[in-house]
């Protein structure tokens, strides 16, 4: 974890976007019951978004007590694109995964996500998914009993069958 | 070898079409409303393995907690009427309605099963200073706001018995909520909480042991599993209206089910239902065996509506009308 | 001497010697895996184990807790993902220790330090339940209440550089803690009217989320740089070390034995208490805490197997589940055709020492596969990052869907691993957010029944307070670590103290 000793490009702009977060979640929760009772169900949560809001504006005028950092810039030292572009990645992943299905989705996202990382040759990219998710879907959804999304493989028809294949 | 890779291909193509004569194909998926440890978790995976038996094909159980069980009645509504998602849940969907929880209740599904029932009975600290009903009454206006009585939040069913008890008599008591009543029970032996109104299953090993005692059953009769404690309706004949009532388990399926499945499932619950050991269960956790389908269990179901609801509606905790529902009134 | 046929049951017979090592295999896989946790595990063993004999059945579960507890130190040290919310404290310390290519000897230590931890439990188990159980019942809201203010006040030791902000984070924690319907009330908080919001934000989830997430997107910042090559020649910690750390782990082991046997407390509480124990007693730990300290690592793990014996206590002999396994446990009785109740001790005698017999081989099983696979494990550290880091996310992915099917705590826990990467950028502490999450229920719940308890009385609340020994000890316990954390107490009483001493 980055100590701060000088202030990072965007820490300001994050402090005080927390401040704001804190103020807003402040009056969501005097929204629940108001100052009522000491027993009502907002009192907690009035009580810890006020420290959250103190926290947040002590944390926020210390950071502009601090000087700026030189040479760091938040494209490259906070949020390089490399982060962006996983974080998309996953985003995409997570969205296909109830419609296409868990084997599918992760399949593609697996296989994407390591060939642009681990930049190997494509036969490796899939080895290495293709081994992966048997493993994982042998543990969560055979042993464990995961219903995992099914989407639009139809997952338990192909089991049910690979069992008759079996008993033959 | 090949040939019959090749049926096995044309016979997953068959499957997704409508072959329900030979339900089930594949696996049934059960989703419990309720988390792992707790009573309908364990009724529902006692009767599963019979279940499984006569289906011939597997059940997975995936416990699906939240929105007072609503998520798992949503969920099992958003997926296909085939009959391979069944909804293992309790009591609590009956009051979606009028609670605002939920449009939809066991009465926009198909019943499969409603297995059995349970008895609500009063306890009270080992030494506490009244021994039945009446005599709790008579302490609790003695001594006004001074018994603090165990609840389970809004809906549930201390909430129900308590409006039924309040229907009755006034009383002035103070009322601690706690998230479900095992950890009520244990702050009743604690000492943190008086009285509360329970369930016979949950307390009976604790009776027993006499680590606390029942003050009186809330039925019209006396239980079998204890024979000394008097029901309420000796004490308050006016209860009588309300009885016999109590949570309940049932297993249900989507409106539009296919005939043949719906048949299949009933008939293998059914079975299910008597052997020995799930009875066994059942009668020692003190539950009242109903296994009933069909026309009896949508009667059943109906009248807890109705009772509960009103109960509800009257002590003024209800968010809409069970009139808007057109539930009748008891 | 009947004990101790009991006692031997599971140690004689080959089956249930063999079931018994099976579960607690398969445990620490369980535990190890974040997502899948022990509870899910054993409820899937009920049904799979529905027509064996109950001890047959019990075995396996048994095993299964036991090493499940352990198996969630495995992925935080390795991966900085606590395999289950017990091994938060454990990431802490035992994440920077891999990073320093000291994986194997952490797992190692861990290991050694479970199985003390266990044997305590389990030992404390064996010659004091009934009265320890007892001793639990008299807990009352107002002291659970204070047991969370004391676990709140971790948040000094877990903030790191900045004590702002780590109160910024545990206040969050705590808030997130109260989303859904209220318990109480069934009134709605932060739910904007969602159903999917009314059972709250799972802890785990933002667990998952601020650790796993979180470090692997801030891995990417070092994609080039070389993977940490891991010493593995020392696997089994010296006998100097544990010699060393025994004190420390028993008086850790302890912590998580009371508060395992709470029944509104479990191995995740315990665990982070004995963290701050150990970081408070440490005079001169060889490493700052956070930075890899093996006192760090020894107390929770210590604790949260300890806390496996202590859960037992009040199962064993009033029927009331000391956590959400031995929740399971009882419903697994049930289905076996016994009663779990105050009167279990009396109709089934053998099940108390059977039980006791049958943890204290799964704890040895523990030690033998905890020692054994080291090398391995530590290899997964060594994995190229380009492939460890997407299989990360999609294990992060599954274990979140499946801790309650539901592909909104997927969502959670992305949110969290977002936020989470930019906390760490701006150097805000992630651990007292999961601090105030777990934390978050008991305080509240309990504060509100205190004060219902008493009427809304303030002034009734206190003067119980002060005639109960166990809340007095309580709460002076709470106004000790404040003060002599405060800088008042520190900048200007202690050395005033120590001079007056000198003098």
């Amino acid at each position: 974890m980055p100590r701060t000793v000088y202030r990072r490009p965007g820490e300001r702009v994050f402090c005080f976007l927390l401040v704001v977060f804190s103020v807003y979640l402040f009056w969501q929760a005097y929204g629940i019951s108001g100052f009522s009772e000491l027993s009502s169900p907002g009192a907690f949560p009035l009580a810890t978004s006020a420290t959250m809001l103190l926290a947040a504006c002590v944390v926020f005028v210390n950071t502009l007590k601090l000087p700026e950092a030189e040479g760091v810039r938040f494209f490259y030292h906070c949020f390089p694109p490399i982060v962006g572009i996983v974080m998309a990645l996953i985003l995409i992943f997570a969205i296909m995964l109830e419609s296409l299905g868990f084997i599918l989705s992760s399949f593609f996202f697996l296989f994407v996500g390591i060939q642009f990382l681990y930049q190997k040759s494509v036969l490796t990219t899939l080895s290495i998914t293709v081994l992966s998710l048997v493993v994982v879907y042998i543990i969560f959804r055979l042993v464990f009993q995961v219903v995992l999304p099914e989407g639009i493989v139809p997952e338990r028809e192909i089991l049910a069958a690979i069992e008759q294949f079996w008993r033959g | 070898m090949k040939k019959r890779f090749l049926t096995t291909v044309a016979g997953i193509a068959l499957m997704s079409g409508a072959a329900f004569a030979d339900y089930p194909t594949k696996d049934i998926q059960g989703i419990i409303q309720w988390g792992a440890g707790g009573s309908t978790d364990t009724v529902m995976r006692s009767i599963s393995p019979h279940v499984e038996e006569e289906l011939g094909s597997d059940i997975i159980l995936t416990n699906k907690t939240g929105g007072v069980g609503a998520i798992a009645l949503k969920y099992v509504n958003a997926k296909k009427a085939d009959g391979y998602t069944l909804l293992m849940g309790a009591e609590n969907p009956q009051m979606y309605k009028v609670l605002g929880l939920s449009d939809t209740d066991y009465n926009d599904m198909v019943a499969i099963n409603i297995l059995a029932r349970g008895t609500p009975i009063f306890v009270a600290q080992k030494d506490a200073p009244y021994n039945n009903m009446q005599e709790l009454i008579d302490y609790a206006k003695a001594n006004p706001g001074k018994v603090k009585f165990g609840s389970t939040g809004k809906g549930g069913l201390t909430s129900i018995v308590m409006a039924m008890l309040e229907s009755q008599v006034d009383l002035d008591y103070t009322s601690i909520p706690y998230n479900g009543d095992g950890p009520a029970l244990t702050a009743l032996q604690g000492g943190a909480i008086d009285v509360m109104p329970s369930v016979l299953g949950a307390t009976v090993e604790h009776l027993k042991a006499g680590r606390m005692k029942a003050l009186g059953v809330v039925d019209v009769e006396k239980s079998k599993l204890l024979p000394g404690v008097a029901p309420i309706t000796d004490t308050l004949p006016g209860m009588k209206s309300y009885l016999p009532w109590g949570p309940f388990f049932g297993v249900f399926v989507k409106k539009g089910t296919p005939e043949e499945a719906v048949e299949k499932l009933q008939a293998a619950f059914h079975k299910a239902a008597f052997s020995p050991d799930f009875i066994d269960l059942m009668e020692k956790r003190g539950f009242t065996i109903l296994n009933v389908s069909g026309e009896e269990a949508d009667m059943f179901l109906s009248g807890y509506r109705s009772t509960s609801s009103w109960l509800v509606h009257e002590a003024g905790f209800s968010k809409r009308s069970p009139e808007e529902f057109n539930i009748p009134k008891p | 001497m009947d004990a101790f046929s009991y006692f031997a049951i599971s140690w004689l017979s080959p089956e249930l010697l063999g079931l018994t090592a099976l579960g607690t295999f398969l445990g620490i896989y369980v535990g190890a895996i974040p997502g899948l946790s022990v509870t899910m595990a054993v409820s899937i063993l009920i049904s799979f184990t529905f027509s064996w004999d109950v001890n047959y059945a019990l075995c396996l579960m048994v095993g299964v807790f036991m090493g499940g507890v352990y198996g969630g130190s495995r992925t935080a040290i390795l991966l900085n993902i606590p395999g289950a919310p017990s091994a938060i404290a454990t990431a802490l310390d035992g994440y920077p220790l891999a990073k320093k290519g000291l994986a194997g000897e952490a797992i190692g230590l861990s290991t050694i330090m479970s199985v003390v931890g266990g044997f305590v439990g389990i030992f404390v188990l064996s010659i004091a339940a009934p009265s320890i159980s007892e001793f639990a019942l008299t807990f009352q809201p107002r002291d659970y209440m204070m047991l969370g203010v004391l676990g709140i006040m971790l948040v000094g030791s877990l903030s790191g550089g900045s004590l702002a902000k780590g109160i910024f984070a545990g206040a969050f924690g705590l808030l997130i803690g109260t989303v859904g319907l209220d318990p109480m009330t069934a009134e709605e908080r932060f739910t904007f009217g969602i159903v999917e919001l009314w059972d709250g934000i799972n802890p785990v989830a933002v667990m998952i989320g601020l650790f796993g997430i979180s470090e692997a997107l801030h891995q990417l910042h070092h994609m080039n740089k070389a993977v940490v090559k891991q010493k593995i020649t020392r696997i089994i910690p010296k006998w100097m070390d544990v010699k060393k750390y025994l004190p420390l782990s028993l008086q850790s082991s302890f912590i998580g034995v009371i508060v395992g046997a709470l029944p509104g407390t479990g191995g995740d509480i315990a665990a982070l208490m004995a963290y701050d124990h150990a970081k408070r007693i440490t005079k001169k730990p060889e490493v700052e805490f956070g930075k890899g300290a093996k006192e760090g690592l020894i107390a929770p793990e210590a604790a949260n197997n300890a806390a496996v014996g202590g859960a037992y206590i009040p199962m064993l002999t009033l029927g009331i589940p000391g956590d959400a396994v031995t929740a399971v446990f009882i419903g697994a009785l049930f289905i076996h055709g016994l009663n779990p109740g105050p009167l279990l001790m009396v109709e089934q005698p053998h099940m108390f020492w059977f039980t006791v017999g049958n943890l204290t081989l799964a704890n040895i099983f523990v030690l033998i596969f905890g020692l054994t696979g080291i090398k391995l494990f530590s290899k997964i550290v060594e994995c190229p990052k380009g492939i460890l880091i997407p299989l990360i996310f999609l294990l992060s992915v599954v274990g979140a869907y499946a801790i309650n099917n539901s592909v909104i705590d997927i969502w959670w826990m992305l949110a969290f691993g977002v936020f989470g990467y930019f906390m760490r950028q701006y150097g805000f502490p992630v651990g007292p957010v999961i601090l105030g999450v777990i934390l978050s229920s008991l305080t509240d719940e309990n504060w509100r029944r205190a004060i219902l308890s008493e009427r809304g009385s303030l002034v009734d609340l206190f003067s119980n307070l002060l005639t109960s020994p166990l809340s007095v000890v309580l709460l002076f316990t709470i106004i000790f670590i404040l003060f002599s954390q405060s800088p008042i107490w520190t900048r200007w009483i202690k050395p005033k103290l120590l001079r007056s001493k000198a003098n």
